[in-house]
């Protein structure tokens, strides 16, 4: 399997372990190398366990893990090379900043001029040098986040493991926490391993998904097949959430024209010009049988090609030229006597549609 | 229900404060100053201080492991040993000093230590004994506190950064908790500096060997040297209200009582 060894960066063969009540069952993945991959799952899944597991931090009940060549299950975390960052940061409070980040450069003996230098590089990538003196307990979210990530990165892991890094930030900070990740990928070439239980920007970034539920993972794909043909109705209803349509947007005057790679072309609000991933939250879409006059920006002809009910709404996925799925109550699907093959309006406003580059020139 | 709690809490704040003012200029400042020159006071001083600062450093480096497994691992009969650990917090000391006595007079342990050259009986290394065995309890409990309001995932961070085990414990855990850590530490000093009735049982109470501060007050007000016996009582209050100060400064993120 000489092949496979050159493709794989992180191979994890069904590995198993419970810790309190929280379980990981026979968990099996491989993570290529330079891949930016999320695990997606409900709280209570056994994502952090599972991370925490491949940090070292727990041994396994049985299983292994392969970095590269080599079979990591039983090195200890400090012998791994990779790299944690926790969604509290979990900065250490008694150190400043610039102690914060070069606490494994200390630990692995680097020389002080050495030290001085890549602590330095840091401050620029993440442009936190103003904070350098500063104690994490005096920092915003989106700073002791920055921090958090140069700690873990100044290293130069082989491997970058994120718990939930978005979900601790609010909107603004989140896109710059977006723009940042992306930015990072670009320059250091770091292989990401994410896990999140929500629907986010941060899937723009994604080559793949893996969704997870009760300890085990339920399905493994590229991000875009998997949103489109989730394997079963708890995946539908994870995903159901989310829109992500690939195109081209062009400025056109004040807000933006996003050409998809089929379909017909629809407006953001915000957004840049070039290859493009935008995102559109399925409960933004409004389904109607005739076109109305409104505020919003884009209207939309489609057919209902499938409708997936999951608890008090339905999922209802629409075939508009590209793929789109809207979030409706049982009620209002009722009372539009959808069902597969109508045709329907899909409204939506240009300020819900987040545009996010493709190729970050950042 | 304003006025009479305000007024209660001022009546008793004026009769403590009175009671202990009382007490410190009962006898003329040059009478106290001459007191405090007396031999037997600096022998109990310093004898005190001696005792009770290795008794608190010997607390801390017991209690240091002992609170750091009782909040981080999960072990078989965790809630008995909690139990036994913290009991002699609520043991009158001086059943403590009893039990402290017959375990080392009338064991073959305690008769190995004596014929060693560690006689505890009636000697000073006894004061020591009898204050980490009263005072270790207090330590366990702040620090486990401590230890317990601290995430691992500050030490599993750790550890991706490059430490050990141990080197996440002594970078990580131990400076976050130092503000318990040196809360801890001047409670058990100030206690051990007070403590009475476990050091009586097993230390005895012979003048000018193992004569405390809290045993010189009592020998004094036993033979009638109330001056001498005052002396001793101002110098505990004092220590009482510097620990109660500090205390109070290290305590503000620390829940000690």
């Amino acid at each position: 399997m000489f092949f496979n060894e050159v493709t794989t960066m992180l191979r994890i063969e069904s590995l198993s372990i419970t810790l309190g009540e929280f379980s990981v069952r026979d968990v099996s993945l491989e993570i290529r190398p330079g891949e930016y991959f999320i695990i997606l799952g409900p709280t209570g899944a056994g994502k952090t366990v599972l991370l925490e597991t491949i940090a070292g931090i727990h041994t396994p009940e049985s299983g292994r893990i392969i970095l590269g060549d080599k079979e990591i299950t039983a090195t200890e975390p400090r012998q791994r090379n990779i790299g944690m960052v926790y969604q509290d940061y979990m900065l250490f409070p008694h150190l400043t900043v610039g102690e914060n980040i070069a606490f494994g450069l200390k630990l692995r003996k680097v020389s002080r001029d050495e030290q001085h230098t890549r602590v330095d590089e840091m401050y620029s990538l993440l442009e936190i040098g103003h904070l350098a003196k500063r104690y994490p307990g005096s920092l915003s979210g989106g700073e002791q986040q920055r921090v958090a990530l140069a700690r873990a990165l100044v290293l130069k892991p082989e491997i970058l493991l994120l718990d939930e890094p978005m979900s601790a930030l609010d909107g603004r900070t989140r896109e710059r926490m977006r723009r940042e990740l992306s930015r990072i990928r670009k320059l250091t070439g770091t292989t990401i391993v994410q896990i999140t239980h929500h629907f986010d920007e941060v899937f723009a970034l994604a080559d793949r998904i893996a969704i997870m539920r009760d300890g085990q993972i339920v399905q493994v794909g590229e991000t875009s097949d998997v949103f489109l043909h989730p394997s079963d109705t708890f995946v539908a209803e994870f995903l159901g959430i989310g829109n992500l349509i690939r195109g081209t947007a062009s400025k056109a005057g004040d807000i933006f024209r996003i050409i998809p790679e089929r379909g017909p072309a629809f407006y953001a609000a915000s957004g840049l010009a070039g290859e493009v991933v935008a995102t559109l939250h399925a409960e933004d879409v409004i389904l109607s049988h005739e076109s109305f006059a409104s505020s919003a920006r884009n209207c939309l002809t489609g057919t209902v090609q499938e409708l997936v009910p999951s608890g008090s709404t339905v999922r209802v996925i629409l075939d508009a030229g590209f793929p789109l799925t809207a979030l409706l109550t049982r009620e209002s699907c009722r009372d539009l006597h959808l069902e597969p093959g109508c045709r329907v309006y899909a409204t939506f406003k240009a300020s819900a549609v987040h545009v996010i580059p493709v190729n970050s020139q950042e | 229900m304003r006025k009479i709690s305000l007024t209660i809490t001022l009546i008793l704040f004026f009769v403590i404060s009175a009671t202990l003012l009382g007490l410190i200029f009962y006898s003329p400042l040059p009478v106290l100053f001459q007191s405090l020159t007396n031999p037997e006071i600096q022998f109990a001083i310093m004898l005190s201080l001696i005792t009770s600062v290795i008794s608190t450093i010997l607390c801390i480096v017991l209690a240091i492991p002992v609170a750091y497994a009782l909040a981080r691992y999960e072990f078989f009969g965790k809630r008995v040993v909690t139990l036994a650990l913290t009991l002699p917090l609520t043991l009158p000391p001086l059943v403590a000093g009893i039990a402290l006595l017959l375990f080392f007079g009338t064991t073959p342990w305690g008769k190995a230590l004596e014929n060693a050259g560690f006689g505890v009986i009636f000697t000073p290394l006894g004061i020591i004994v009898a204050e980490v065995f009263v005072n270790i309890p207090y330590m366990i409990r702040i620090l486990r506190s401590a230890f317990f309001s601290i995430n691992p995932r500050y030490e599993y961070v750790a550890k991706t950064l490059g430490c050990t085990d141990t080197g996440a414990f002594f970078q990580v855990a131990l400076p976050m908790a130092r503000h318990g850590l040196l809360a801890g530490a001047v409670i058990t000093w100030s206690k051990a500096m007070g403590e009475f009735g476990a050091v009586l049982m097993l230390a005895g109470a012979t003048t000018m060997r193992t004569e405390t501060l809290p045993i010189a007050l009592y020998l004094n007000i036993s033979a009638g040297n109330l001056d001498l016996a005052v002396a001793a009582a101002t110098i505990l209050i004092l220590i009482s209200l510097i620990t109660l100060c500090a205390v109070e400064y290290f305590d503000r993120d620390v829940h000690v009582f």
